[in-house]
């Protein structure tokens, strides 16, 4: 069938099984690879991307039931008021393998969306993806940093 | 096959071919493989893949070409999954050119010879040791390129080499004043017989060794532009399908048929379905379809040969062979002067199995044409790969070329096999079409090669002053390395990996005996970063503290008699007293909390890490892990530090969860809801700091950072509780994460 999107501020138009995952919608008919797969059953994060705003694992979410909302992938983040957590991504060097973090930095932008200045807590509670490598303490101080959370004096 | 990229795959062989006559050797070797090479720069330019080349590079050497617009290209041997190789390596290169740093452009190494491990002449990135391996031989490529240069500036300027210096990317002449660039020197510099034995650069020169560089992987990672295996398919490549594969529920299964062939067949986009030995695999132009129809699809499979395999008949294996072997020595050391043991202590230490999940699931794309086999993985195995590869598909290894996608989702030692990749050409060949294949997170798991479990006996001899003169341990473990070097011969019933730890000691015990059974077992094992480290540095630096407290001293006091003598061990011990606070009293010490220290010598690193938990009731919370490591050499401190803590957490994840059973004859986990890896908010605190050796040889970092922490903790929970816990994962003893 075919599904009308909004990806990253385009419409976009596809014809797939109505029960596609978005994921594969995103990676394989729109060629927006920086969404990943990790599990396929919304364990691991690592396809996490925003519907309205809101973060969502795009594994288990049907592209029909993806219609008509602004989807935003990771390759949108910069065109946010979000894009600063890459920057602070970026200043932490907090990716090692980095395949989990693009779903990582989505979480992150949500959560700042919602919550500008998170505690500890808001982000143990809010950044739930999975990391192999072992990002997490550095995951934590990009967000913070991102957040203007951090002093000055580590924060520049 | 050749790569349709216009200009770019020719130019270069012809250019190669061209340059190998001119400037000696070491351009020998790649000539051939220059076509499957896709030069795929690793951070922030991916636009311009090949624009190098375009321009006219002059090749140095196999490592570096310049163009004359004076862009430094330099090949990156090794894969990035994550620990920074792609920042090191090349800066190492970078340094002894003299190149700018912020000028250069990184390019990923083809399957050639110049790219193998020096030291043991294959193609591969693991065993914590592409610094280690690396560094000397690219310190002196660098040099060698950086002399070819200056000799061409000496020529050109008129000066003697001795006043010439090779800085920011130009020659300079400091004395007149004048300069040129290497873009300037390259061709000049490209006809010159190459340096043989080059003067390195002295430290105090050296601008990027030993620093902190901005990762280039960074960008890329943080803007969903970084290519993995899943995302890459090379440009020029066409007509790609995609498969989706399962495999036999249990061991040695085989599948017969797809009882609704039919019906799959139909489904949409479906262009074959194949059945492989062990598995059956949809293939389709996209790999959701591949995927949704593999879903429906209803088959034959034939059982295993041993279906009565479960997790309590291999433990009964692996203590049967504890207790009757039969077991080789695989070390007996013994002192001249035997004394009578007045007592002695015995304890016996026991981890499951454990699953590597890498984030991104195995993948490989491959095409299998009468010329050739070509492959694109995400692999740390390309010769393994190769060689693999031809025997299966019976071509000449010549003829089968395996490059490396730019980065890899994580490694950690699965992607040292060439498994997934032999799924990858089976496939292309049966469909006369290139194909990439994708595994589910549940046929990743289900067909890993799993960290063995183990079981680990320690006995001490202790004299009449209470000092243990002697150590006998009896290892139960099935091979680590075979399935990665199928080389080795296990005939004389010896397995390196799985007996590192156990065959030295810096502690000094007057005698030391190793003992070992290598089980035999269908369950498929091998590489698991920490190899053999992991699970013998839990069992005997757990057994040290058991010593320590039984003869009533303090655990680190009692290491540091051990160590008395080893300066650096001392200095490593003296480093982790001070910074963990070691002298302190924790607040509720031995009332729910605690604090545990665990000393090693792993992959050349020396390391300490000192655990504090907090216990209560059946609920366990890691608060803060200290970790000091001496790896002789750092090269950059913090992709260290990212190492070292990325590996503690890869270490609470292999306790502190789940772990791997067997029902039926083959594995149970299949996804992360079955299998979890510690989250964010689990997360302890971390400081770590680090020491250098001047002297010491260069030690590896990216598999030592787990090795301490399992002992650490079962240490911390000993003094947290009064329970020593010899068997992980937690839940074995009733207990889980807070």
């Amino acid at each position: 069938m075919k599904v009308e999107l909004k990806v990253n501020g385009a419409p976009r138009s596809v014809d797939v099984e109505a029960d596609t995952p978005l994921l594969w919608v995103l990676r394989e008919e729109l060629g927006l690879t920086g969404t990943k797969f990790g599990c396929g059953i919304a364990q691991c994060g690592a396809c996490t991307v925003h519907l309205n705003g809101t973060a969502l694992r795009s594994c288990v979410m049907p592209a029909s039931a993806a219609a008509g909302t602004d989807i935003t992938t990771i390759e949108g983040l910069a065109a946010t008021p979000q894009a600063r957590l890459q920057s602070a991504w970026i200043a932490e060097q907090v990716s090692q393998c980095g395949y989990c973090q693009s779903g990582m930095l989505m979480a992150a932008a949500a959560l700042l969306k919602a919550m500008p200045k998170p505690s500890d807590k808001d982000i143990d509670d809010a950044i739930t993806n999975l990391c192999r490598c072992g990002t997490y303490p550095r995951v934590k101080r990009a967000i913070k940093r991102a957040a203007g959370l951090l002093p000055s004096s580590t924060s520049s | 096959m050749t790569l349709k990229q216009d200009g770019v795959g020719l130019s270069r062989r012809d250019f190669l071919i061209t340059s190998t006559a001119v400037a000696g050797g070491f351009v020998l070797g790649i000539t051939r493989h220059a076509d499957a090479a896709i030069p795929q720069p690793m951070s922030a330019m991916p636009q311009e893949a090949g624009n190098a080349l375009r321009t006219g590079a002059v090749a140095l050497t196999d490592w570096v070409r310049i163009t004359r617009d004076d862009v430094v290209t330099l090949v990156v041997s090794q894969a990035e999954m994550g620990q920074g190789i792609s920042t090191t390596l090349p800066a190492i290169l970078a340094d002894e050119l003299g190149a700018d740093w912020s000028r250069v452009r990184l390019e990923l190494a083809p399957t050639a010879a110049a790219y193998q491990n020096p030291r043991i002449r294959w193609q591969f990135t693991g065993n914590s040791e592409s610094s280690q391996a690396f560094f000397d031989h690219l310190r002196h490529v660098g040099a060698a390129a950086r002399t070819m240069l200056v000799s061409a500036a000496a020529s050109k300027l008129g000066a003697p080499v001795a006043e010439l210096s090779a800085e920011g990317g130009r020659v300079i002449h400091k004395a007149s004043g004048r300069s040129l660039s290497f873009g300037e020197l390259a061709e000049d510099a490209s006809r010159l017989p190459v340096a043989e034995r080059p003067s390195l650069r002295p430290d105090v020169e050296l601008q990027l060794i030993g620093r902190s560089l901005p990762r280039v992987d960074q960008v890329a990672k943080a803007n969903g532009t970084a290519l993995f295996g899943i995302d890459y398919i090379p440009p020029g490549l066409s007509g790609v399908l995609f498969a989706a594969v399962r495999t036999a529920p249990s061991y040695g299964g085989k599948a017969r048929a797809v009882k609704n062939l039919g019906e799959v067949k139909s489904m949409r986009g479906v262009v074959d379905v194949i059945i492989l030995a062990t598995s059956v695999a949809v293939v389709a132009p996209k790999y959701w379809q591949a995927k949704a129809a593999l879903a429906v699809a209803d088959i034959d499979f034939e059982a295993g040969p041993d279906t009565k395999l479960d997790s309590a008949s291999i433990r009964k294996h692996y203590l049967d062979k504890m207790a009757n072997g039969p077991v080789k020595v695989a070390r007996d050391v013994k002192p001249e002067s035997t004394q009578a043991a007045a007592s002695g202590f015995e304890a016996t230490y026991e981890l499951g199995f454990q699953a590597h999940a890498t984030l991104e699931p195995m993948n490989a794309l491959a095409h299998v044409t009468a010329e050739g086999v070509d492959v694109w993985a995400p692999t740390q195995g390309q010769d393994l790969a190769r060689y693999t590869l031809a025997a299966v598909l019976q071509r000449k290894p010549e003829d089968v070329r395996v490059s490396r996608s730019p980065f890899l989702g994580g490694g950690f030692g699965r992607r040292l096999l060439p498994d997934f990749i032999v799924d990858a050409a089976q496939l292309s060949r049966a469909v006369g079409k290139p194909v990439k294949v994708i595994w589910s997170r549940e046929e990743d798991m289900r067909r890993d090669y799993f960290r063995p479990a183990t079981l680990h006996r320690l006995q001490a001899q202790i004299d009449a002053k209470g000092q243990v003169i002697g150590v006998t341990q009896r290892l139960v473990s099935p091979t680590i390395l075979k399935p990665v070097f199928p080389p080795l011969d296990l005939s004389n019933g010896i397995d390196p990996s799985a007996l590192e730890g156990t065959l030295h000691t810096r502690y000094r015990v007057p005698a030391w005996r190793t003992e070992f059974h290598l089980l035999e077992t269908p369950v498929p094992t091998s590489v698991y970063r920490t190899t053999g480290f992991g699970p013998t540095i839990f069992g005997l630096e757990s057994f040290i503290d058991e010593l320590a407290h039984r003869a009533k001293v303090d655990p680190l006091d009692y290491r540091r008699r051990l160590l008395a003598q080893d300066a650096r061990a001392l200095r490593v011990l003296a480093e982790i007293e001070k910074r963990s606070g070691w002298s302190r009293k924790l607040p509720g010490a031995g009332h729910g909390r605690g604090r545990g220290v665990a000393f090693t010598d792993a992959f050349g690193t020396v390391l300490a890490q000192v655990v504090e938990v907090t216990v209560t009731g059946s609920k366990v919370k890691v608060d803060r892990i200290v970790t000091v490591a001496d790896p002789g050499r750092i090269l950059d401190p913090k992709i260290v530090d990212a190492g070292l803590e990325g590996g503690a957490i890869w270490a609470l994840s292999s306790v502190v969860k789940g772990e791997i059973t067997f029902d039926r004859g083959g594995p149970v986990q299949t996804n992360f809801h079955e299998y979890d890896l510690l989250r964010l908010r689990e997360a302890p605190k971390f400081e770590t700091y680090l020491l250098e050796s001047t002297g010491s040889a260069m030690g590896g970092i990216g598999e030592v950072g787990p090795v301490a922490t399992v002992p650490a903790l079962a240490n911390a929970l000993f003094a947290a509780t009064g329970k020593r816990l010899r068997t992980f994962p937690l839940a074995r003893s009733g207990l889980a994460l807070a």
